[in-house]
This record gives C-alpha cells, structure tokens and sequence, in this order.
C-alpha cells in the first residue's frame, strides 16, 4: 500500500512539544556543541598546516547529522559520509581515536588504513567505514537491513547521502532494492543544496528530492535540516515504521554547507545572502541553545560548562592523537586476509565469523 | 683432418638425406662456405664448412639417408698439421679435444628449422672462436667454469646459454667449449649438458644418439605408488644414463663372447714379493689390474681390429691405445680413460690407474678423461665373480673382462697340481670381428699374462 | 572435444534440466557445483544465495535449479537487475553475520558491480578489521560464440583489486571442493565457473560432503618431463589433449593446472619448472596483464636459473570476443597452437 509524500516543510509540527525528557535535550545539545567546535577547530589546524590530509566541514548541518543519529539504538547500524563524522560522535564514537584517526595513528579506528574522516567502528557502534565514492554504502545499508529482516531482530540500518549523490545509479538501486524487499532501513538525504560547486538545479531536474521516493514506492519527507528537533521527530518515525517491518523511508533535510566542500575550497559559488541568512538565522547550534534555554531546559551556567567539557574533550583528543605511535611499516602488508589474524584482538572485535 | 657428420637438425630429429652435393673430392672449401644440401623430416638446408681447407673424402652418396653422427665427409685444413692420432702419444693426462676421433670430430653446425639464416650465416659476435676443435697440439685444459670467450662457433646459436645451461656446468665444473650443442642453430641445451654430466663422457655423441634413445625426450612418467613392501626411489641422471647407453650398446653391438683361463701363479708371488716395496718406492698400490692393461694392449696393437670402431660402413682401427678403466662408484659406474695407455710402463698405467680412480670417486674427474677410450677393461674380480659377461662401452668393439683370482686345482704334465687361476674374458662385436679373431686376441693377453716378466716393467 | 561444436543453448540460457550425477558416480561440472552449494546451504543456515532468476527460474544456466523448493525465497533470492547493489548487499549481510554467495547471471555482468566489488568488497577487511564471508560466482570464460559480452574472462580486473580469493577450476571434483572451501572460507572470494566445461565435462566426484579442495593450491594433471605449461580454467582441456598429440612425437608435458588464479601457488609452479626448464603459460583472458603475465613474471624472477628456453605466454590477442566461428577460433588458443609453442619450446 503506498503512503502519501509529504512535500511541504512543516516547521511546527515537531517543534511544538518537547518531545523528549531534558537531560536527553541536554545530551543533543552537547553533541551539537561537540559538532560545531571539532568543525572549527579542525579547520584552524588544517589552515595551520597541522592536520594532515584534508577536512570535511558539517558547519550549519549538525541539525540534521546530530538529528537521525539521535534517532538510532546502538544496535542499529549507521552507514555514514565524510561529512557527518559529528553523527558518528552521536551515535558514541571515542572522540580521542576519531582524533587518532586523522593523524593517522595506530590508536585510529583504522589503524591507519584510512585517515580523515573515513571512520567506521562496526563492532564498537555500528558504523560502517566512510569510502569516498558516493553512495557506495547505500547497497551495503541494503544488506545489514537485509540480515535484520531475515533475523527479525528488530534492528534498522540508517544511510546517509549528500544531494550529489541522490545522481548515482547506485543511490537509486539501492533505494528500489529496499523498496522490493521492503526492508527495515532509513535513507537520509543531507540536501546541503551543493555538491561541491553544484547547486541542486543542476543536480536534479524535480524541484525536491523527497518526492523522488515516490518513484520507489516509498514515502518521502523533506525536512528543514537545520531544526535538530525536527529532524530528530521525522527520523525517529522513519526508525519506527522500518522497526515495524513496514519498509523504507526517505528523508531529505535541508540546510546549507557553510564551508567549501574541503578545507581547500573558499566556496565562492554560493551566493552570498543565502549564506548570510543561514548563518545568521538558521543555525542549528545557536538557534537549539536558544530554544533550551527559552524552554527553561539550560541555564547560561550549563551552556558554559558544556562548552568548557567539549573544549576540554577535543584537547584531550588532540593529545592523545599526537601521543598514539604510527604504525609499523612492516605490517603494510597484514590484514589483506583474515587468517593473518591482524585485526583480531583490535578492541571489541571478534576476529572471524566461521573458522576462527 | 675435419671429419664432417651428419648434423641433427632438431632434438627429434635422427637421420638426414644428402640431396647434393656442393663440393667434390679435391676442392678447396672456405669457412661457411656451404658443403652440401641435407633434407630432414623439419627443414632442408644447405650446411656450411666449420673450416677452411680441400675436401679429401666424400664418404656418402647423393640421395643418401644416414643416421645423425654418421661422418660424410672429410676436409684436411689448410696450414693445420696432422691427424687426429697427432696428440696420440701424449702423456696420459692429455686433454687434447680432439684427439680421439671416435668422438670429438666436429659435427657440422646445425641450423635449427626455426632460424632460416642459411648457408652463410655469420657466427654470431663471439669474442674469440677459435680454429676447430681437431688441433694438432694439445692445448692447455680449458678452465673448468665456462667461459663464453672460449666458446668455439659451432653454429648461429651455439654462443647462447641459457641461465641453467651455465649453472649446470659451474656445478659440475665442465668446460662448455668441450659440449657440441645439438639444439637449435648449435646451442648446447640442458640434455647435451645432463648427457656429460651422467654419462661421465660416455660417448653420448652423435653415433650413439642416432642409434640410441638417449637424446629423445623420455617418456611421460606416470605417479609412483609404493605398495606394501615397496619403497619408491626416483631414478638419478646418472642412472638414467647409465640405462640408456646400456640398453643402446645392446641394440647396436652383435655381441658375442668369449673365456680364457690364465695361470697367474707367478704374478700372485711377485706381487706379493714386492708390493711394499713397490708403495713405497712409488707412492702407490700395485693391484694385477696394471698388468692386464699392460698384457691387453700388446695385444690390442697386434690385432688393431679389436682397437676399433665401425663407422657407418669402415672399421676404423686406432693405432694408439686409450685404455677405458670401468670404475664403480656411489653414483653408479663411470669409465675413466688412460690416454696413450700404449706408451706406458707398468708404473705409469698403476699411478694413472690409481689416480682416475680417485678422481672419479671424488666426481673430480673432467670430461676429456671420460672419452675418448678405444678398448675398455672392467675388473669385478675384487668383489668376486668368476666371469662376467660385460657390456660393450660403445663404440668400442671390444671389452675385457678380468675376474676374481681363484686357487684351484689344475692339470699339469699330467699332475694335479693348486695354480692361482683367473678367467679372462671379452664381450665382442660380431659386426666387426669373428670368433677366430677375439679368440687368438684372448690367447695373446693369455700368453702375456703367463709369459711375462713383470718384475722388470715394475722397477723392483 | 572439437570447439567447433555449439551446444545448443550453451551460449543463452540453457532451457534443458541440469540433469543428476549417474549411478557409476560420474558427474558433470555443473552438477558439481550444483551439489557444493546445495550441501553448504544444508550444513549452514546463515548460508544463502542471491541473484537474478536463480529462484523460481532455477537460474540462467540451472545451477540452482530445485533450491528454492528445498530452501525457501529467502535463502534463494530474486534480485532486480542491480549488479551494484547485489555486491553491495551481500557485503552489508556479511557484516551482520550471514554468508551470502552471490549469483552473477554471466560473469560479464560483474563489471556492473565493479565499484562495489574493487572498492568495497575487496579492501573492507584491509582497512576495517570486519571479515566479509561472500561468495561471487558466475560463468566465464568463451569458445561457446556467445560474443563478447557472454564470453569474458574477468579474473585480471578482479586479481588486480586484491582482498579476493579468485578460483577457476576445470574439473568437476575440484570445483566442488573449492566451492565448498570458498563458501566457509571468510574472505572474499571470486568463484569463475568456465560454461564451455558445465555439461562436456564429467567425472567420478565424490559424495562426501566434508571433501574440500584448499583454496590456492594448483595441481598438476599430467606428469612431464619437457615442458611445463602452466594454465587454468577450459585450456587445461586443451592443453591435455596437446599433450596427448605430443606425446606421440616423444615430446613430454607437463600439466599445472592452477585452479586458483590468486593467490598463486608459487611453489607448484616453480617445482614443476624446475623440473622441465622450459615454461608454457597458456590462459584465455587477454594476453596483455593477464594472470599468465604474472605466473610468467614469477618464473622469470624465481626459477631463472633453472630454465633453459624463454618463457612464453600464450593467450589470445586485447580484442573484444567475437563472434562469428573463425574468428572466435583465431582469438582463442587452439590445440594446434599449443602444440606449436610446445614444439617451438622444446626446439629453442
């Protein structure tokens, strides 16, 4: 049976209750707070030429990163871009080994494998390691969605995509896929309305992405990306109809990339009011904290002190990445095949699923 | 003299027609310049002429078809000196290459079916390429690591080694300008090197390989299984030489035989009589193989039919005697040659004898020293046998055989009498000799052994 | 074992039954296959299969003909056509703990999956610890004028990813034990099933379920002394039947069969070189950087000093398979070719 598209934003609709207890308020205010300094901070050092590799900002989007991570149980597994490593600190990420990571120290997550923000902690919390080419992990989502179904365990697998994406025959295999087989997954749309330079005009030929579900058979609901709470609402839906065995969901939240698609890109291409107005009005950090503190949930006392905590967590993390050895050169070649036992013993990982 | 054979053009390849001749008896022929036209079953091809010189012989007809190896033609060199029997009476140590003509004559170049470079083929650039193998003078023994300066052009490819063809010599230290290559174009290939190698300079050489399988490719071989109470053990190189040369010498001789029974009474006491004196004096044993040798070829230069070879159709008798010495060993059996046996005392045959055995036992021996031999003796007295029936060592005609020394009791004037006896005997080729021959030949060594003075030749 | 013969429907879809293994034991290389998976999917539940038609259909070629009455829709699934995503899933099962074996309708279709296959599939372990149990089989390989799409022989563009373990097999018994090791192996594997072999080969193949055939090792079908021509896949057929011809003009080869394409199992290879001095690499994928110029790579650099001849590589010519009859059998090696290069070879 097909559900109706929601194409229109409804902006009160999720914002009008509370709908959750405040210290879990409280935590999405952190993780937002914890969003927007790592993304600052590491631009600085990166402008300083003292992080190596390059940075992917989330600036202004931490409303929908943090908003559908937030949605998810640590069981279900989240299948991630370079761009929303904040929605892997969400969902529990050790902030110090994400550090590790982009100093490509053996503590990293990949132990060096893979550096920036292609992070992933599968066994730790279900996060599938970021790959460059997009989506490339819309098929996998497929997949552990599958095995889900298959074990009726309840679980859910959570894709993330960026609009450039949505362009890529695998973006829309992958969305018909789940569509057939009806599984329990969420496919989230990040429409920070440009792919690098392009603008969504020349992206796609339909004035919204959400509508593209119908194509599918699945319904589409196009969010304002920039509302933590909103997001959070239209996620936790999706989650739950997936959970229910009742099929996919697509969610296009939208918001505006406020940093070049790199650290290496000024972004001149967007235009300057619409920048101008996101920033100044639509600021998911700024505008949840002022929501918090109207609805009486935080004093300037707790903003103070969170802020100080994430101040205080990213130089622990900077420390710990820096004093993280490098790996050994030697062990380049280990790790191609499981045998080699070069993963196994790799915290919280089991090594082998059949012969070890 | 050059003596030119029919070339095997191809590892499969074992006999060839000569459809024309290009030059007569009596011309004068230039280096490369082309000898005659050969067809094969891969390619017809024109050979040219290794040396420069006048063609004395012309041994085969037009239209003929003749086993590889079979000598065709002969050409005497122009400024080169004498026969191959030049270096005959040289010491026993000699190396001359080619002074043995039942092996080393120089087969004509091959040129593989491959390489249609024809008859004036330009020897690819080899450093040095010496005049042909058949020298008057012996030359000094070539250095035992191959050495690609000192490579004779025996054809367009005979300069190209391959990485195991030079590693197999610098283990087995052969000197690869002695290895006639018979693969494509002249190259010496793994079988012309492993055939040195295990035959120990058996004459591998073309005669025997265009009567025997040796240089076919072996047969596939099938997994070994050991059933209950067996144990399977892979045949060696050397062993495997040692069958094929076996079983070819078999297929190629008539062989016949022949006993005699010897009265070496007086030998045992001379020898026990001096043979402290005589290691003293000269450094080594004195065992009554030396003497045989010495009996044997007095008779061999008395009836030099029995110091021959058949060469197609001529017996080629030698006038010099290279005395093959069959030696066991770990590895299996190998045939030492004392060069010029025919030019020594009794002394020099028991130190070269004592000195090959050594060498051959320690696998010291080179592989001039294994080649070359006219007549051979084989002795399996010692491990006591009372007559053996030898295979002949091809191409000889002839092998002795000198067996356990027995007491027994024998009839003299009419009395029994207790003589140390011994049975000699000789396995012979009936192509080339008859009964009546190989007997009076026997009786000869016989009236040696039994009539001889040895105290004098032994210098005590 | 003439090429010239086209097996009706060997190139399409194949409309007749799979067929069963007869009462002497005797089965063909698609029963084989058939069975390996039939029993990995009774001794195993997390064990299951995906693809195009392979359900109700029982798959293009038959494989899986009969599973989806035994096994169910869920562990013998119909896809839609979306090769990326049939890798993809199979990855996302595999990290939940299932062990999919993935079903390509021909293995030309693979390079549909490509990215998914060389960016996903083979290097997730290598950079994330997570071991990836999948199975990607299909038919490969040509000389059934099926053209260039139906005909490849894809091993190289998968080799050069690594992080998958790539098996030809040619022979019944040992496809059905390398099937078998692929599926409980947990690495990546690429499991190329030659269609030219499914129904013309047939063999005594056991029925013991536990008979494994260890991933990356080659073995040698025929003993020889010569020449050692060093191969996988449907030219080890050829090859046999060269060296039958040879043999019969004193010209002794040696057989290797590869089995597994990679890893290499070095040791047979240079063992059997060691014996012969004289190396034939013969292989259907393109000659330019196929799996032969590696094996010929290998020799150079390991048993140089054993040869005595060149090594040579024999293999067809960097075009598309085409299709008409002559053509076909020009672009592929044929038993008098291998003759020549062994002749050749063994004359050098």
């Amino acid at each position: 049976m097909r559900r109706t598209v929601a194409t229109k934003v409804e902006p009160d609709a999720a914002a009008s209750g509370r709908p959750l207890p405040d210290d879990r308020l409280t935590e999405i205010l952190y993780f937002l707070k914890l969003a927007r300094y790592f993304d600052e901070r590491m631009e600085a050092l990166y402008r300083q030429g003292r992080l190596p590799g390059a940075i992917y900002s989330g600036r202004g989007q931490e409303g929908t990163h943090v908003g559908v991570a937030y949605a998810l149980e640590p069981e279900d597994s989240l299948f991630p871009t370079h761009r929303d490593l904040t929605a892997q600190l969400t969902k529990g990420l050790d902030l110090n080994r994400v550090m590790a990571q982009f100093w490509g120290r053996i503590d990293g997550y990949l132990r060096g494998r893979d550096g920036n923000s292609h992070i992933g902690d599968w066994y730790g919390h279900r996060t599938y390691a970021v790959m460059s080419h997009l989506p490339i992990a819309y098929p996998v989502a497929c997949g552990a969605a599958l095995a889900y179904q298959r074990a009726g365990s309840g679980h859910i697998a959570m894709a993330i995509c960026g609009d450039g994406a949505t362009s890529n025959g695998r973006w829309h295999e992958a969305l018909n896929t789940s569509a057939v087989f009806r599984l329990p997954v969420v496919w989230v749309v990040n429409n920070n309305q440009f792919a690098y330079s392009t603008p969504n005009a020349k992206e796609f030929a339909v004035p919204t992405i959400a509508e593209r579900g119908a194509a599918y058979g699945i319904p589409g609901i196009r969010v304002d990306g920039t509302d933590v709470l909103e997001v959070y609402g239209v996620a936790r839906e999706a989650v739950e109809r997936a959970r229910r065995g009742d099929g996919p969901t697509l969610i296009e939240a939208v918001s505006l990339r406020w940093r070049g698609h790199a650290g290496h890109d000024p972004a001149k291409y967007v235009p300057r009011e619409l920048l101008e107005h996101y920033m100044l009005s639509k600021d998911p950090v700024k505008n949840f904290e002022q929501y918090l503190k109207d609805q009486g949930v935080v004093t300037d006392e707790d903003v103070a002190e969170i802020q100080a905590r994430v101040e205080r967590e990213f130089e622990e993390g900077h420390e710990y990445a820096l004093a993280s050895p490098f790996p050994e050169p030697g062990d380049v070649t280990k790790g191609w095949w499981v045998e080699d036992g070069y993963w196994v013993g790799e915290p919280g990982r089991g090594g082998g699923t059949e012969a070890s | 003299m050059t003596s030119i054979q029919m070339p095997q053009l191809g590892e499969t390849i074992v006999e060839g027609t000569i459809l024309k001749w290009l030059k007569r008896e009596g011309d004068a022929v230039a280096r490369d310049e082309p000898l005659f036209e050969i067809s094969t079953d891969k390619v017809d091809t024109e050979v040219p002429s290794p040396v420069a010189g006048t063609v004395t012989k012309i041994l085969v007809d037009e239209g003929a078809t003749v086993p590889v190896g079979t000598a065709l033609m002969e050409i005497s060199e122009a400024g080169g000196a004498a026969s191959g029997d030049a270096a005959s009476g040289g010491a026993a140590s000699s190396s001359a290459s080619g002074a043995a003509p039942s092996s080393d004559a120089v087969a004509a170049p091959s040129t593989g079916a491959a390489s249609s470079e024809g008859s004036s083929a330009a020897p690819p650039a080899a450093p040095v390429a010496p005049a042909a193998p058949v020298a008057p003078a012996a030359p000094a023994v070539a250095p035992a690591v191959a050495a690609v300066a000192t490579m004779p052009d025996r054809g367009p490819r005979s300069q190209i080694l391959s990485p195991l063809v030079r590693r197999l010599a610098k283990e087995h230290d052969l000197d690869l300008a002695q290895i006639a290559g018979t693969g494509s174009g002249g190259r010496i290939t793994k079988a012309d090197v492993m055939a040195v190698i295990s035959s120990g300079g058996q004459v591998a050489s073309a005669t025997a390989g265009a009567t025997a399988p040796a240089t076919a490719p072996a047969q596939p071989m099938p997994a070994p299984s050991a059933g209950i109470g067996e144990e399977i053990v892979p045949v060696s190189h050397i062993r495997r030489a040692i069958a094929e040369h076996m079983l070819a010498s078999t297929q190629t001789s008539a062989r016949a035989w022949t006993m005699v029974e010897v009265n070496v009474d007086h030998l045992v006491k001379l020898r026990e009589r001096i043979k402290a004196t005589f290691q003293d004096r000269y450094g080594v044993k004195i065992t009554y193989l030396p003497m045989v040798v010495r009996a044997t070829v007095d008779a061999l230069l008395e009836y030099p039919d029995v110091n021959a070879r058949l060469d197609g159709d001529n017996i080629v008798r030698h006038r010099f005697v290279n005395m093959g010495i069959a030696v066991s060993y770990d590895a299996g059996l190998i045939v030492p040659v004392i060069k010029g046996a025919d030019g020594m005392n009794t002394i020099g045959v028991a130190r070269a004898i004592a000195d090959l055995a050594a060498r051959a036992r320690s696998h010291q021996l080179r592989p001039d020293e294994v080649q070359g031999a006219t007549f051979t003796i084989t002795n399996p007295g010692p491990y006591g046998s009372v007559a053996s029936v030898p295979i002949i060592n091809q191409p000889n005609v002839g092998i002795l055989s000198f067996d356990a020394i027995v007491k027994r009791p024998v009839v003299i004037d009419d009395a029994i009498a207790i003589r140390s006896m011994v049975n000699i005997s000789m396995s012979w080729d009936h192509r080339v000799i008859d009964g009546e021959l190989a007997t009076r030949f026997l009786a000869r060594v016989k009236e040696n052994l039994e009539t001889w003075d040895f105290a004098e030749d032994l210098g005590v | 074992m003439a090429t010239q013969q086209v097996e009706a429907g060997a190139a399409g879809h194949g409309a007749e039954p799979r067929g069963k293994r007869g009462e002497d034991g005797q089965a063909t290389y698609l029963i084989a296959i058939a069975e390996a998976l039939w029993e990995e999917m009774e001794r195993d539940d997390r064990v299951f299969m995906l693809g195009e038609d392979i359900g109700v259909y029982g798959g293009a070629f038959k494989v899986t003909e009969g599973f989806i009455d035994r096994f169910g829709p869920e562990r013998v699934m119909d896809t839609p056509i979306a090769e990326e995503t049939i890798v993809g899933m199979s990855v996302g099962a595999a990290m939940e703990g299932l062990r999919p074996v993935a079903e390509f309708q021909y293995a030309d279709f693979m390079s549909s999956g490509f990215d998914e296959i060389t960016t996903v599939l083979s290097r997730y372990h290598y950079r994330a610890g997570v071991p990836l149990p999948v199975v990607l089989r299909g038919p490969s390989g040509g000389g059934v004028r099926a053209s260039s799409f139906h005909s490849i022989n894809p091993e190289p563009w998968y080799a050069y990813a690594g992080g998958i373990k790539i098996m030809c097999p040619a022979f019944p018994s040992d496809a059905k034990g390398l099937l078998k090791s692929a599926i409980r192996d947990d690495n990546p594997s690429l499991f190329l099933e030659h269609k030219w072999i499914y129904r013309r080969i047939k063999e005594q193949v056991s029925e013991d379920p536990e008979l494994l055939v260890p991933i990356g090792s080659a073995d040698v079908k025929r003993e020889g002394s010569d020449v050692s021509i060093i191969t996988y896949g449907a030219m080890v057929h050829k090859a046999l039947e060269a060296a039958d011809a040879l043999a019969r003009r004193g010209i002794s080869a040696e057989i290797v069969d590869l089995r597994t394409v990679y890893p290499l199992d070095e040791e047979t290879i240079l063992r059997s070189i060691e014996k012969t001095s004289r190396a034939l690499v013969l292989y259907e994928s393109y000659r330019f950087l196929g799996i032969g110029t590696e094996v010929a790579a290998v020799i150079a650099e390991k048993a140089f000093e054993h040869l005595d001849a060149p090594v040579v590589r024999l293999a067809p010519p960097n075009v598309p398979v085409p299709f008409s009859p002559p053509l076909e059998d020009a672009f592929l090696p044929q038993i008098a070719d291998i003759e020549a290069a062994v002749d050749r070879l063994a004359g050098w």
